[in-house]
């Protein structure tokens, strides 16, 4: 295989037929930068049909070429038509790289083809590199719960294919470029579909689990005690309008529910304060934490790494800082002197 | 009867992981090797789902010798059988080569109806075992599955509920069929002492690669694996923060609270 013929970074639009996933998007703006580093064109793979003010979405992120998929088997997601079509696809116009959104179902079909075809495979980079002597990408992610950054590159294969977990990367688009389409009809036979979908049961909408907007987050990490402990933390959160998160050894745990989970493999936050309670600060956590306006960590170790990213930290009792903070925030004690004043 | 295989590792216990401050390189002397947490889940259903409708659990894992203590505890759990994977060739396989000796290995063993797998290792954490292990059984595959709702032995369908996003999904898929199992509804047993005392000295099947007959050695352990990691380094870390240290819990939380004035 002479991996110079394969050329174009190729991003998978995931859409529901109304709008476009947000992954998909992050995705299109940092895959741009690569395509400007190594003269290669960015392609949007789109399947089905998209409404025209979200395909403009998709333009805005400075996309060269938009390859369009129709055909049977894409009405709802499933592994089998979606494998097959990126096999087919891949094996026609031979890209050297397709990112894929890290959701559920990207990471499904993604790791799929790419068995197929067969290829490398990579997931969770926070980090992407173009490295120009090697021609290769550079998936840069923590490894061994954070403990060490692993470089992992795919040399002799191609495609390079790489799912990255939404909101790794910023959505800021560039602004559009000339773009082409290409068609194509992809049929894969409705039949052959091994899975379906009898029922689906949208969570109840519980605002407390959403935490990926939230202002302030109150983070509890596998220093605390047990689940008899939260009720304090969720009071802290709660006093400074913000929201509960944790670590992920505290899901690990069986204490909190996976949504809660900041991180590399959970969600990733912006909030304009982030407190950090008993959370030791390994690197697949502090990926998920670091756009964050203010970081305030308290640990009983006083070499915890969570230290060396805080604006702020205190050494102690995480339960003790905790009650304390609860104590003065009800007894008035305000966090913005400027509104005292008022 | 049901024909179940469950697919499991051994991790090194990563949260005793040390990192070596001079090298930079991964102290694993005396770390404990233990069943990747998230796949006693799936031996769990597995376990479950046999106990239902009847039928045999074997559990395969790939590793080296000491792996062997893993599917002891899979045996202890309820497993029947245990087969492990063992040979230097082996070594260095990222998830395309580890996929291809698994199912080059189970194919020996007999046709498995259905295949469960954690959703992802405490070590490596990619993922991505499960879809390529359904990829090379040519299996349906069912991520995210919560429930085993119900398996009808007529139509060779199961019913199950996975756990997406956003809700709740129920699906029907055909044999064989891959689950990749999260921990909701599966928490493990603990073994009594009678079963765990049997699986001591219960027989584990070993296949190395010339044992698995027509195994191709480019697709194995590092000539077979397309991905590679040409370094690692310890993580950056930023400059120190400000600790706050004003003598006691009280000045320091006040202290913190004074500064944290602009930020809201």
């Amino acid at each position: 295989m002479n991996k110079h013929e394969y050329k174009d970074l190729w991003v998978y639009i995931q859409h529901d037929g109304k709008a476009v996933h947000p992954v998909s998007l992050e995705l299109c703006c940092e895959i741009r930068k690569i395509g400007d580093a190594s003269r290669e064109a960015l392609a949007a793979v789109i399947v089905g049909d998209l409404p025209e003010s979200e395909k403009d979405r998709v333009l805005d992120c400075g996309v060269d070429k938009i390859i369009h998929v129709s055909g049977t088997g894409y009405d709802f997601f499933n592994t089998d038509a979606y494998t097959n079509l990126f096999t087919v696809l891949c094996r026609k116009y031979k890209p050297s790289a397709v990112f894929v959104g890290g959701t559920i179902f990207g990471r499904d079909f993604a790791p799929r083809f790419a068995c197929r075809l067969p290829t490398g495979c990579t997931s969770d980079a926070t980090q992407l590199i173009w490295n120009p002597e090697t021609a290769d990408i550079e998936f840069v992610e923590p490894a061994v719960g954070g403990k060490m950054m692993a470089v992992i590159t795919v040399p002799d294969a191609r495609p390079q294919v790489g799912t990255i977990r939404p909101g790794t990367f910023k959505y800021a688009p560039t602004g559009r470029r000339a773009c082409i389409t290409a068609e194509e009809i992809i049929d894969f036979p409705v039949g052959e579909i091994r899975t379906k979908i009898l029922d689906f049961k949208a969570d109840e909408f519980d605002e407390s689990l959403n935490i990926a907007d939230a202002d302030v987050i109150v983070c509890v990490g596998n220093g605390v005690k047990g689940a008899d402990q939260l009720p304090k933390y969720r009071e802290l959160a709660e006093l400074l309008g913000g929201k509960l998160g944790c670590t992920r050894p505290v899901f690990d745990r069986g204490i909190l529910p996976f949504k809660l989970v900041i991180g590399q493999s959970g969600v990733v936050i912006k909030p304009k304060l982030y407190l950090a309670f008993g959370v030791s600060g390994a690197v697949n956590h502090v990926t998920g934490i670091t756009d964050s306006d203010r970081i305030v960590a308290v640990n009983k170790d006083p070499d915890a790494a969570i230290f060396r990213y805080c604006d702020y930290g205190i050494a102690g009792d995480m339960d003790e800082v905790c009650g304390m903070m609860i104590g003065k925030l009800k007894a008035g004690k305000k966090l913005s002197p400027q509104k005292d004043v008022i | 009867m049901l024909n179940i295989l469950v697919c499991v590792k051994q991790v090194p216990d990563v949260n005793l992981v040390k990192i070596d401050p001079v090298t930079g390189s991964l102290i694993r002397a005396g770390v404990p090797s233990i069943l990747n947490p998230l796949d006693a889940n799936a031996l769990e259903a597995a376990v479950r789902t046999r106990e239902r409708y009847g039928g045999s659990v074997t559990c395969i894992t790939m590793g080296p010798d000491m792996a062997a203590e893993a599917l002891r505890e899979c045996l202890a759990a309820g497993a029947d059988k245990a087969v492990l994977l063992s040979d230097r060739a082996f070594a260095n396989a990222d998830t395309l080569a580890t996929s291809y000796v698994i199912v080059s290995a189970a194919r020996l063993l007999g046709d498995f109806d259905l295949i469960f797998c954690g959703k992802e290792s405490l070590d490596g954490a990619t993922g991505q075992m499960g879809a390529q292990l359904a990829e090379r059984f040519g299996a349906s595959l069912v991520s995210s599955m919560s429930l085993l709702r119900s398996i009808d032995f007529e139509k060779k369908t199961v019913i199950a509920e996975r756990e997406l996003e956003r809700g709740i999904e129920t699906c029907e898929a055909r044999y064989p069929c891959l689950f990749t199992v999260e921990k909701t509804n599966y928490r493990p047993r603990i073994p009594n002492l009678r079963s765990w005392r049997a699986s001591r000295f219960a027989e584990i099947t070993r296949f190395t690669s010339a044992t698995i007959p027509g195994l191709d050695p480019a697709q194995i352990g590092d000539p077979g694996s397309p991905t590679k990691v040409p370094r690692t380094y310890p993580p950056e870390v930023g400059e120190a923060g400000m600790m706050i240290d004003e003598g006691s819990v009280d000045r320091n939380v006040e202290k913190l609270l004074d500064l944290l004035g602009d930020v809201l």
